[in-house]
């Protein structure tokens, strides 16, 4: 059972968003120096992460909240963005 | 073995000053310690520095011929013996018993045809004084290297090593971006190109003739071709012709030893090697003081079996940081790995166990399929049927460390969506998109300029036109031989290493014969669908080695590199080559990004194939870029000694001066 609060968000939604931001702006933003991450910022499409740091990206996921990733659950739609992660993380704790 | 060069003009009026000949012969006297000659005449002058190995009293250089040509010569025909009885039986005899003579004779008498006949690695300049024609040839494989560029006057200068070029102060060192791109795609950069605007290198298996300021012809002499016509092969076949390779190039009046890495490939040639000797031999191999990269235990078991005398040098992090200048400074090269640095240490202390000439297992995992890049392309061929064929990508590149290392979908994904099935470079597209990795650090201006200069759009229309018909495993061998093998492997890892020492690698499996065999066995027998490598090779070794070793998976040669250089204290000529002022100087890497990095790097969290190719990378880029284009790079010096050897072709005679 998931722990919601008031506005029906679950408070460690944020706490991905944030984790993830950092390691993404940690591990790979230093190379667009001027890029401000946005959570919905498209991480393929404005090239803020090659293919190969995809996989680390992925695999820092599976990692750091201990999830099993299908392969056909490596898709845009789970990891774009941020927020597609904290949603895509969000759904996988919810099953 | 030998370092050579020259300068021919398109007047004949014009001189050619012997000092800057003599500035060319010290900057190539690491590869001929032995001594050095010159040869002048009008409007061409020649120089060549030996490391003597046939004919050791005799067979200085430059050597002319009583038609008056002339040929400065760097490497070796395995079979010149049988190639100077050839030419006894039509009477031409030879003064020395050198093959470089015998190369000439064989020119002068069949001209160009005598190619064909010359099994070996070689690298020369053939000079026609009447005609005023130079020509100049790079063995099947581009074991030795050549360089050439054309001055403002017209004149053709060439040398072993780009570094001659520039000593003669004919020819200006700048950076050429789309050939260092080339190395962030593929490891080097191919031929004709170098990292090194206008310098080209003659590519393998090719010839160039120069006629009186004009290039007159350029072709392809020999290049690989697969899909026979008449496949198939024995293992007794195998057998003799690997015994065969192993006898020709153990040919030397000094003693040869081999480096001994405890995988299959040179534990065979030193099988072989051991058979074929009537002394005992001596076994030279690197160990590492991190057990990630250490392979001992497997050498000591080989060269125990053997009974060879075994050398081991044990090396570590810091003795890579302290050698690497001096190997980006002989390899030319920026690099995106540091494992040519061990090479050059194991080089070192062979020469110092006075062994100067060397076979190694190179060129077995080309022709016979045994890199991990081969089993790669045959499972995403078979994704394309069933994808769970992709579960096996976990098993390969088990060396990659860091976050690679943890293998899950977005891994297997990697693979799968690298490259369009039918791209003629499908089976490099990987190597290529994580090579890359240090693209991302270009400053925004580089990038730009290299928009229009994609280096496999290059290659792929540099392909031969043959290569459509071969098969798809075929094709990536192909790939392998003229990206791989020849500007890095041979060269940056290879000639330049080991060279820098005065000590000459010689390649068993790079015999064309044994190319050609490996072509004609059928493809199960390199690779087959359960992804068993190199099965020909294997059972041959089994004959001659315990099992343990013929079964024993490769392990990739690699070394340490982020933590070569930020382990500790970085050494002080890290950081300053990874300054903003030493950036900004060489104007490729944005100063801002490597400050990141270089962040990361000393916190320990460079851990990643990634950022580990791009530190070598950009750190390669900025030493390479000091030696050779920044201030004061252009001081040489030159040769003071006296010449073993002085022709003057002005007056067509030769005096010797000894």
């Amino acid at each position: 059972m998931t722990e919601v609060d008031a506005l029906g968000a679950d408070p460690r939604d944020q706490a991905v968003r944030d984790e993830i931001s950092e390691f993404i702006e940690e591990n790979f933003l230093y190379m667009r120096l001027d890029h401000v991450l946005q959570p919905s910022d498209d991480l393929m499409a404005l090239a803020l992460l090659d293919s190969l740091g995809f996989v680390e990206l992925v695999e820092e996921v599976q990692d750091r909240y201990g999830l099993e990733v299908q392969d056909v659950e490596i898709t845009e739609e789970n990891f774009g963005s941020v927020n597609a992660i904290v949603a895509f993380v969000g759904r996988k704790r919810a099953r | 073995m030998c370092g050579i060069g020259g300068i021919v003009r398109p007047d004949r009026a014009a001189t050619v000053d012997v000092s800057s000949l003599r500035r060319m012969a010290s900057t190539l006297r690491h590869r001929g310690p032995d001594g050095f000659g010159l040869a002048t005449g009008p409007g061409a002058g020649f120089v060549s520095t030996r490391l003597a190995i046939f004919d050791i009293a005799g067979g200085w250089q430059p050597i002319s011929a009583e038609g008056g040509g002339l040929i400065v010569y760097n490497g070796e025909v395995y079979n010149h013996p049988e190639l100077r009885a050839d030419l006894a039986r039509d009477g031409i005899t030879t003064g020395t018993l050198t093959d470089t003579e015998v190369v000439l004779r064989l020119l002068e008498r069949d001209g160009l045809a005598a190619l064909d006949r010359l099994n070996g690695q070689f690298a020369f300049a053939w000079w026609q004084p009447r005609e005023r024609r130079l020509t100049l040839v790079r063995d099947r494989f581009g074991v030795r290297p050549l360089h050439y560029a054309f001055a403002a006057d017209g004149s053709l200068v060439f040398a072993s090593e780009a570094k001659g070029l520039f000593a003669s102060g004919e020819i200006a060192a700048e950076p050429d971006l789309v050939g260092i791109d080339d190395v962030f795609t593929l490891w080097g950069a191919r031929a004709p190109r170098s990292p090194f605007r206008n310098v080209h290198q003659l590519r393998a298996g090719s010839l160039l003739v120069w006629e009186s300021g004009r290039v007159v012809a350029e072709r392809t002499w020999w290049r690989p071709q697969y899909a026979p016509a008449d496949p198939g092969s024995s293992p007794e076949e195998l057998d003799e012709l690997m015994r065969d390779s192993v006898r020709l190039r153990l040919r030397a009046d000094v003693p040869v030893g081999t480096y001994l890495s405890g995988g299959l490939d040179s534990s065979l040639i030193t099988a072989l090697a051991q058979d074929a000797s009537e002394h005992e031999l001596r076994t030279f191999s690197v160990a590492f003081r991190d057990a990630l990269f250490d392979e001992r235990i497997h050498q000591e078991e080989v060269a125990a079996e053997l009974g060879t005398r075994h050398h081991v040098l044990e090396i570590d992090e810091a003795d890579i940081a302290g050698a690497f200048c001096d190997v980006v400074y002989h390899a030319e090269t920026p690099l995106i790995r540091t494992a040519p640095v061990p090479l050059y240490l194991l080089a070192r202390a062979t020469r110092e166990h006075g062994i100067t000439v060397i076979a190694t297992g190179e060129g077995a995992d080309e022709l016979f399929w045994g890199y991990d890049l081969f089993k790669e392309l045959v499972l995403r061929g078979q994704a394309e049927r069933d994808e769970s064929a992709l579960d096996r990508l976990n098993e390969l590149y088990p060396y990659l460390g860091g976050p690679g290392a943890r293998r899950g979908p977005a891994w297997r994904r990697f693979f799968a969506q690298a490259g369009a099935a039918d791209d003629p470079l499908f089976s490099h597209q990987t190597r290529a998109a994580a090579t890359g990795a240090v693209k991302d650090f270009y400053r925004d201006e580089v990038a730009v300029e290299l928009l229009a200069e994609d280096s496999m759009e290059r290659l792929r229309a540099d392909l031969p036109e043959s290569f459509g018909r071969w098969s798809a495993l075929e094709r990536a061998a192909y790939v392998e031989l003229r990206t791989l093998l020849e500007p890095y492997l041979l060269a940056a890892q290879g000639d330049r290493v080991a060279m820098a020492h005065g000590v000459e690698g010689r390649y068993p499996f790079l015999d064309h014969r044994v190319f050609e065999l490996s072509v004609r066995l059928p493809e199960e027998r390199k690779l087959d669908a359960e992804l068993h490598d190199k099965i020909a090779l294997r059972e041959l070794a089994a004959t001659v080695l315990p099992s343990t070793v013929a079964r024993r998976p490769k392990q990739p040669y690699r070394a340490p590199e982020v933590a070569s250089f930020f382990a500790g204290d970085s050494p002080e000529w890290v950081e300053q080559a990874l300054s903003p002022v030493a950036l900004r100087a060489t104007g490729l890497f944005d100063e801002r990004r490597v400050e990141g990095l270089v962040r990361r790097c000393r916190a320990g969290r460079a851990t990643g194939l990634r950022e580990g190719m791009a530190l070598v990378g950009i750190l390669s880029t900025q030493v390479w870029y000091e030696h050779f284009c920044g201030a004061g790079s252009g001081d040489y010096v030159a040769e003071t000694g006296e010449p073993k050897v002085f022709i003057d072709l002005d007056v067509e005679s030769a005096l010797e001066r000894v």
